[in-house]
């Protein structure tokens, strides 16, 4: 020991002092991803954080506005209109569909809570570049806040919806079936927070993704039945329909409309779809999200 | 200055290496044929590697403030970047005690939320509960005293009032590894007082602190030792002032135009540069040295060298330490009282003074340093019982927070604190005279 640091010191004119062997014991890679499990564990105790992050978000966005939390329902509501105008007016695709503005609001309103989260986890880890740089913490959180603070903002509008759906159809359709909508939308939340966990990765990897989003969000819109029926307009094309019912969306959007608007019960299919779908993508999104762990730094 | 040797290590960085990618117009640099025609498609001209850090071997210790000096681009930032693990290194690991916190420059942020909502939002990130979290807050207020602002948006915020911001909320969660690139530079004369303080608070409580900060001065007055990097790499590592001093003439000749000065002066640093590398222990090794021991008997012939085997390939330096013994063992002679000089002269060769001792002021070890008054209604009291669910002390597995808190560390902060205070008065003091 002594001779190591003497030897060294001799070709060092200044007497530098340098380096010798030291034990690990104690320390730890620094910023390393961990085990799932403890990953979970530290998930779990950051979700003040999480809460307090998707505030932020939801009030930083609404300051900037005049009317604030107004446009939280003024957004969907003036969407529904511009589509009824539109879609039931001037194409006439609400011939064949009862209650034809009930099923659009519900088709708009549902549809805008995916749509919101799949664009914000896209980019959740580029809006977060502050906070990843100056915390340590699990990426998760950001874009999980990012589907909670959509949660946060759909919730009063939901209610909104249900009070406007409850004025607009005739009475005897309102049965005991409402109550199915509050799984649908547990399980579209966890659909949601799979789908920002995967393409938080995704659109950190590739940042044109963002240019590429808002088709994709369309295109799933239109897809997804939003303001016509799928099963009417694909008669003729049976080979698109039977992948269309493979579409998540599809399935969360009638499992409403039949629970609040035609009083009837969905198919098992349907139910299952809704179910594997959510649970799926979550684990897949998220353990997908979490490989990534140690790049995220990175911009 | 004290055997630093004996203190525990808080950060380890082994042979750390980081490259980028990044896009350049370079016209040398661009790309022929095809590949042209697809850059220029997409809007680029070419790209090349640079190499930000090129195998850092580096250790803090406990109660240690280690400036790091350097020019711009030299890989300061990346190195804390790094150790903070905001970013992985390409090659090489960095080991740590406690999970370091990051000040950078960039100081806001959620630039829309108020100063003290993002007090709220920071502790939480960094792992604090809701009620630690309100009542760091008031400690946090006080120490970044911004008054009034504190009710402002960050984005309105001055970079030395987000600076004083950040600096204060970082030290809510106690953390003991703070790496601080730049951030307090924009703070003014009463804020760098009170983070002086801080900081020597931390430090005292075994803490580590890694500083950036380009007034070579500062590096002098505050740190313990200082490490001057130049194009990804140490090239000195020693005491704070020989190693800010030499910087600063090196970066005062270049700012000159005397390049062929700074040359010659970059030149013999790196000559004289030890590549340094760290053996890097593992604990199994020490926890159950017995298995380990006996099987690497038979492969290493010396055992004892195992321990710190540096491989240190400086040829000039093994020809030095070797000729005396072979000149003697050519001589052949084998007298013993030759031979017991030749020893002695080869154990203990005439260095020159260590620059600790030739710089500094005396130190007087005998009397123990008197003690300095801290408030008594000290609000920084927000350790959990449980050391586990902290921010700063991820690394607990054996947390050894509480044992070395009167241990010399704090004393060497009482005595730099002192020692600094002393300086001040004396400068000020030749100041006052020579304005008189």
């Amino acid at each position: 020991m002594s001779e190591t640091t003497s030897s060294s010191v001799a070709t060092n004119p200044l007497g530098l002092s340098s380096i010798p062997s030291v034990s690990s014991e104690g320390l730890v890679p620094v910023g390393r991803r961990t085990s799932l499990r403890s990953y979970l564990g530290a998930l779990w105790n950051r979700r003040h954080f999480i809460l307090a992050e998707s505030r932020a978000k939801m009030s930083g966005s609404t300051r900037k506005n005049l009317l604030g939390y107004g446009w939280l329902f003024l957004n969907p509501l003036l969407s529904v209109m511009a589509f009824w105008f539109i879609f039931g007016f001037i194409l006439e695709s609400d011939r064949d569909i009862d209650n034809f503005l009930g099923y659009l609001i519900i088709g708009v309103f549902f549809f805008q809570f995916t749509g919101k989260s799949m664009t914000g986890g896209t980019g959740a880890i580029r809006s977060g570049a502050s906070m990843i740089k100056g915390f340590q913490f699990p990426r998760a959180a950001l874009p999980i806040s990012v589907v909670v603070r959509n949660f946060l903002d759909f919730i009063p509008t939901a209610v909104v919806m249900v009070l406007l759906i409850a004025v607009i159809t005739p009475p005897d359709v309102i049965t005991w079936r409402v109550v199915l909508v509050i799984p649908v939308i547990i399980l579209q939340t966890i659909f949601n927070v799979g789908l920002a966990c995967f393409l938080a990765r995704v659109g950190h990897k590739i940042p044109d993704l963002t240019n590429f989003m808002s088709i994709v969000s369309r295109f799933w819109l239109y897809g997804s039945g939003v303001f016509f029926s799928i099963e009417d307009r694909l008669a003729d094309h049976p080979a698109i329909l039977a992948t269309m019912q493979f579409n998540p969306m599809h399935a969360y959007l009638t499992l409403v409309r039949n629970s609040l608007l035609y009083a009837t019960d969905s198919s098992p299919w349907l139910w299952f779809m809704a179910i594997v779908w959510a649970f799926g993508l979550l684990i897949v999104g998220f353990l997908f999200f979490w490989r990534g762990e140690e790049s995220y730094g990175r911009l | 200055m004290v055997d630093s040797e004996l203190q525990e290590p808080n950060i380890v960085a082994e042979n750390v290496q980081v490259r980028y990618t990044v896009n350049t117009n370079d016209p040398g640099l661009k790309a022929k044929g095809l590949r042209r025609v697809g850059n220029v498609l997409r809007g680029r001209q070419g790209q090349t590697t640079v190499r930000a850090l090129r195998g850092v071997n580096f250790i803090a210790r406990e109660g240690e403030m280690v400036g790091i000096v350097g020019a711009n681009g030299s890989g300061k930032s990346t190195f804390l970047r790094n150790v903070a693990g905001v970013e992985q290194p390409d090659r090489g690991r960095i080991l740590v005690r406690y999970q370091p916190l990051l000040l950078g420059v960039s100081a806001a942020l959620q630039p829309a939320l108020s100063g003290s909502e993002n007090v709220r939002l920071g502790c939480l990130a960094m792992g604090l509960s809701p009620e630690e979290a309100a009542e760091a807050f008031d400690y946090v207020v006080d120490l970044s005293a911004l008054g009034a602002a504190i009710h402002r948006p960050m984005g309105t915020y001055s970079s030395g009032m987000g600076a004083r911001l950040r600096f204060a909320i970082a030290l809510a969660a106690r953390p003991k590894i703070m790496l601080i690139d730049e951030a307090l530079s924009t703070g003014d004369a009463t804020f760098a007082e009170r983070s002086e303080k801080a900081m020597d608070e931390l430090l005292a409580e075994a803490g580590t602190v890694l500083l950036v900060n380009h007034a070579a001065k500062v590096i002098q007055e505050l740190c313990t030792r200082a490490v001057w990097m130049h194009k990804g790499e140490i090239l000195m590592n020693g005491p704070a002032e020989a190693v800010a001093e030499k910087y600063r003439w090196w970066a005062w000749n270049v700012a000159k135009g005397k390049e062929d000065i700074a040359d010659k002066l970059l030149h013999d640093v790196v000559s004289s540069a030890v590549k340094e590398e760290i053996n890097i222990l593992e604990p199994e090794l020490i926890r159950d040295p017995i298995p380990r021991h006996a099987s690497r008997l038979n492969k290493v012939k010396r055992p004892e060298n195992a321990r710190h085997v540096r491989r240190n390939t400086h040829v000039d330096e093994i020809e030095e330490t070797e000729e005396p013994l072979l000149a003697a063992a050519e001589s052949q002679v084998w007298t013993e009282k030759i031979d017991v000089e030749q020893l002695a002269v080869a154990k203990f060769p005439v260095l020159p003074k260590p620059a600790s001792e030739a710089v500094s002021a005396p130190r007087i070890h005998d009397e123990p340093p008197p003690l300095r008054l801290r408030p008594s209604n000290k609000r920084v009291v927000l350790r959990a019982a449980d050391p586990k669910d902290r921010a700063s002390s991820v690394a607990a597995s054996d947390d050894l927070t509480g044992r070395r808190l009167e241990s010399r560390a704090r004393k060497i902060a009482d005595e730099r604190y002192l020692e600094r205070q002393k300086l001040r008065e004396t400068t000020d003091s030749i100041a006052q005279d020579s304005h008189t």
